[in-house]
């Protein structure tokens, strides 16, 4: 298979399983205005929005995003714990099983990731690895995974311990996942 | 039993500690009465989604395998391992301690929080922490615990012991958290929804988070050469509690570590698809702390840089480790898969197949390992029935721990006269003597069932006399309840002898030839079905002999009579070892027992015999016939014609639990079909009788709400489409049906065999 190919299968494997996860997914073209746009449209009216600036993706590519007014990437702590939006990168996601991984040793990556009610996640499309596994592996994106401490997220945070299943627990009520081109 | 006690008035708490037997009564009686329900309902959903989830990893059982070793090395190297993690640890800059007992433990974590001045402590699930009583010794202290799993929250309001291994409060319907909530909280919310319930604990717990001045979580995994943890979860709480306060404590016990985060890689794949029965559980956390981000300042209040301790606790482990049959419970990863698939569990859950910290098959090894012996007693209630050993990522044979641990508690029975001369009538090995009559009774029923056959038409109508049930009630505990199968006049050994060119006929040149095993619970419970077993193989073209009648051990070992399940299956050995020799195929009618000599005589004999039976072909009789007849390409629906049965075409099949352990059950109703009876199978794990279980007084309620499930799929089964022929492949699952529907019911031989001329 030739890499693009097998970058497009992971991509559409990579949707089908977070959606089954009850995630959202929007796979878009690489460009800030691009990105921009598609944040935007996921937090809605949201009042503001907690960002915590990437590791990976270069940060021009959320300098559009970063300008709106609304954005908060050093937000205070009543404003982390009262923000309806957080938006990271990801470091990497999986294809079989629809999970985002988040850093959560990187600045405030972790926290914005976990205390808002809707959390929007951004990943590269190489970044998708097929299974969980591959991110124990030392030849897989350069064995990041074996190196940081991260989080696999698999849709939105759940619980049926109060009789039927709910969604939007502790963590996140909702996820957003953000795919670039 | 004089039970004057409403089952809904005992509390969990009160018969947690199931040591005295008439708590673990009192808590089979109070968990079918108010939380066979929910626990059922919540239970069979993992089950399912086990099912599934498993199904769609091509690689399965290599991942058990892997699993499996890398659980093994890591036990046999766990004194260095934890050498190496320690070292990992200290490396990252967090602190390490080794807790002999949990007392240590207890105080360690306790002087760490006091030394912080920590008042208010989030806690995330750690069922290790119920076991060393973590919140009792941090609020003897004046420390706050805040239970932020929402089943720890329920529990901790409740006052109440885990009643599932990752679903601790899964005992709870919605309606009695409502319940719980209004009782224990003011509130004019109605709480009426999951959404409203977890709305309210959410904003309690929300204001817990941010005001903690410390974590505590437990860890799945760990990793030895980078001191990693791995953390499963859904609810977001315990990534607060890891990263909100500047200190974190994790808690675990030291059989969590392996040798590196690699084998993460492994685990990952196995453990939420056998727990929840989800590809992954909504956040699973890979990380060696401290964090390096800053922890979380409350509003008003500066950040403190971090800290973080790894508490590991013995608490019997190594003595666990060095026990030859204990050792094997310290592989578990938690999974749980073995509580869900397990049909008892399913209708009692934790709190009556638990104890004061551990539930289900596994559970009592490690009551036993942790605490003492006779904390295991619940562990009664694994009847062997198998189906957890195959749905356990690391293949953990947990009836054998269960048989071991009966055997062991059977052995703090005070000796008797009457035990050992009865023991020694009718066959006990002498160390099994020591056992109580009615696992003596059941062990050896093959005994009495000789006598009672020789007389059969006074035996039956002995048995049949009230009163002589009422002393077989009180005297070997046989439940008044049940009916007795009458015994029959003629042995299967008989009637094949006496039929005729019978013998004759099972020699046909040029066919393939094979023996047909003649169990004790056929020879002298059901000798036709046994007859009509060689005929169904006879009609598909092969040659049968018939074995002598010899007991196979399955009926000792399940009352954990190990010595003398050997005796029987040495015996028994002797018997097989020249047709084994020879390669012939060996045919068992009665799947518990094909199930001993495909894997239980591993335990029973030595090395070089047990080499001998698992190189042999032991069969179903239909799994024979669907290979024979696939080999020689035969149409079987030639020779079977559904169309001729006077049973009609309709069926409903129950398989036994062994049977689908061996997977010698889809053959049964792949020839079925292609026979052309219209199958409807059940889904259940077990029929609730399960050998002996469902006869004895004690368990007659319990396994007859087990068979409740059974007996409603036949009931939902018939309103489709009208009565459907009641078939079953083990002798015991006849009994239940029996008993639960009130009708014949057939073999899927006898099936086979009414279509013939
Ligand atoms: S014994 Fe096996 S199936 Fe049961 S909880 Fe442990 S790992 Fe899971």
């Amino acid at each position: 298979m030739q890499p693009a190919m097998a970058q497009s299968s992971l991509v559409e494997e990579f949707t089908a399983a977070a959606i089954q996860a009850v995630a959202t997914v929007q796979v878009i073209d690489r460009s800030p205005a691009n990105l921009c746009a598609a944040i935007l449209q996921a937090v809605g009216d949201a009042s503001r929005i907690l960002y915590a600036p990437p590791q990976e993706l270069p940060a021009s590519l959320f300098s559009e995003f970063a300008a709106d007014p609304r954005v908060r990437a050093d937000a205070t702590p009543e404003e982390v714990v009262n923000t309806a939006a957080g938006v990271t990168e990801a470091f990497a996601a999986v294809a079989s099983t629809g999970s985002v991984c988040i850093d959560v040793s990187f600045e405030r990556t972790g926290i914005v990731s976990l205390m808002a009610p809707l959390q929007v996640a951004v990943v590269a499309a190489e970044n998708i690895v097929p299974q969980p596994r591959d991110l124990f592996r030392a030849d897989v994106l350069d064995g990041r995974g074996l190196k940081r401490d991260f989080v696999f997220v698999t849709g939105p945070s759940a619980t049926a311990d109060m009789g039927p299943l709910v969604r939007g627990v502790h963590g996140p009520h909702k996820l957003h996942i953000i795919v670039l081109r | 039993m004089g039970n004057l006690v409403d089952p809904a008035d005992i509390t969990p708490r009160q018969v947690a500690n199931k040591s005295d037997k008439k708590a673990l009564l009192d808590a089979i009686r109070m968990t079918l009465s108010v939380q066979s329900s929910a626990v059922r309902r919540n239970t069979q959903t993992f089950n399912r989604n086990r099912y599934a989830a498993t199904a769609l990893l091509p690689d399965y059982d290599e991942l058990k395998d892997r699993a499996r070793l890398i659980k093994e090395q890591a036990i046999a190297n766990s004194p260095e391992l934890l050498r190496q993690l320690e070292a990992a640890v200290r490396a990252n800059g967090g602190h390490f301690y080794l807790a002999k007992t949990a007392t240590d433990a207890d105080r360690y974590i306790r002087d760490v929080l006091l030394r912080h001045e920590a008042k208010l402590v989030v806690k995330g699930k750690s069922i290790t922490s119920e076991e060393i009583k973590l919140n009792h010794a941090l609020e003897a202290a004046g420390i706050t615990v805040a239970e932020t799993d929402l089943a720890e929250f329920i529990l901790q309001v409740a006052d109440e012991q885990p009643s599932h291994i990752i679903a601790p409060a899964l005992h709870y319907s919605r309606e009695r958290i409502t319940a719980l909530f209004k009782r224990k909280f003011t509130t004019d919310l109605p709480l009426d929804t999951g959404e409203e319930l977890t709305v309210f604990a959410r904003e309690k717990l929300r204001q817990q988070f941010i005001a903690a001045d410390a974590g505590i979580s437990g860890a799945n995994l760990i990793a030895a050469d980078s001191g990693s943890l791995m953390l499963v979860e859904s609810e977001g709480n315990i990534r607060m509690t890891m990263t909100l306060p500047p200190l974190h404590i994790a808690l675990a016990g030291i059989e969590k570590v392996v040798p590196s985060r690699t084998d993460f890689g492994t685990f990952i794949e196995l453990l939420p698809r056998s727990g929840t029965g989800q590809p992954l559980t909504s956040y699973v956390s890979i990380l060696h702390p401290p964090l390096k981000a800053p922890s979380f300042a409350a509003p008003g209040k500066t950040a403190k840089p971090r800290e973080f301790h790894l508490v590991l606790i013995d608490n019997g482990r190594s003595r666990m480790r060095e026990d030859p049959i204990l050792h094997e419970a310290l592989y578990c990863i938690r999974c749980s898969a073995c509580l869900n698939s397990c049909a008892n569990f399913e209708a009692v859950g934790g709190h009556a197949f638990g104890g004061e910290t551990y539930s289900g098959g596994i559970g009592g090894s490690w009551e036993a390992g942790t605490g003492t012996l006779m904390n295991a007693r619940f562990s009664e209630l694994c009847t062997g029935c198998s189906r957890c050993v195959t749905q356990c990522p690391v293949r953990i044979d947990i009836p054998w721990l269960n048989e071991n641990l009966r055997q062991r508690m059977n052995a703090l029975q005070p000796e008797s006269g009457v035990k050992s001369a009865f023991g020694a009538v009718t066959g006990s090995a002498p160390e099994d003597r020591i056992a109580p009559l009615q696992k003596q009774f059941f062990a050896n029923y093959h005994v009495m069932a000789k006598e009672a056959t020789r007389f059969s038409s006074l035996s039956n109508a002995v048995t049949g006399l009230p009163f002589v049930r009422g002393l077989m009630e009180n005297f070997v505990g046989l439940d008044r309840r049940r009916k007795l199968p009458p015994f029959p006049s003629k042995t299967w050994e008989q009637l094949h002898r006496d039929q005729p060119g019978d013998r004759a006929r099972s020699t046909n040149p040029g066919l393939p030839h094979v023996l047909m095993f003649a169990d004790v619970f056929t020879n002298y419970g059901s000798p036709e079905r046994g007859m009509a077993a060689m005929r169904m193989l006879r009609a598909a073209g092969v040659n049968v002999e018939l074995s002598p009648s010899l007991p196979d051990g399955r009926a000792a070992l399940s009352q954990g009579m190990i010595a003398t399940a050997s005796q029987q299956a040495n015996g028994l050995a002797k018997t097989l070892l020249p047709y084994l020799e020879k390669g012939t195929v060996i045919c068992v009618l009665e799947p518990s027992v094909l199930a001993m000599f495909r894997s239980d005589y591993e335990h029973l004999l030595d090395a070089t015999t047990w080499e001998k039976f698992a190189r042999a072909s032991f069969l179903d009789p239909l799994q024979l016939v669907l290979s024979v007849a696939k080999e020689r390409g035969t149409d079987l629906s030639q020779i079977f014609r559904a169309g001729k049965s006077p049973h009609g075409t309709l069926v409903f099949y129950h398989s036994h639990c062994q049977q689908r352990s061996c997977d010698a059950a889809w053959q049964t109703i792949e020839i079925l079909r292609s026979c052309g009876f219209d199958v409807v199978t059940s889904s259940v794990e077990c029929c609730g009788m399960a050998g002996s279980f469902g006869y004895k007084r004690d368990y007659y309620e319990l396994s007859m709400a087990v068979g409740e499930d059974l007996f409603a799929q036949v009931r939902a089964a018939e309103q489709e489409g009208g009565q459907r022929t009641l078939v079953a492949s083990g002798t015991s699952c006849h009994e239940q049906l029996w008993a639960g529907m009130g009708r014949e019911v057939l073999h899927p031989v006898e099936v086979l065999v009414s279509t013939l001329d």
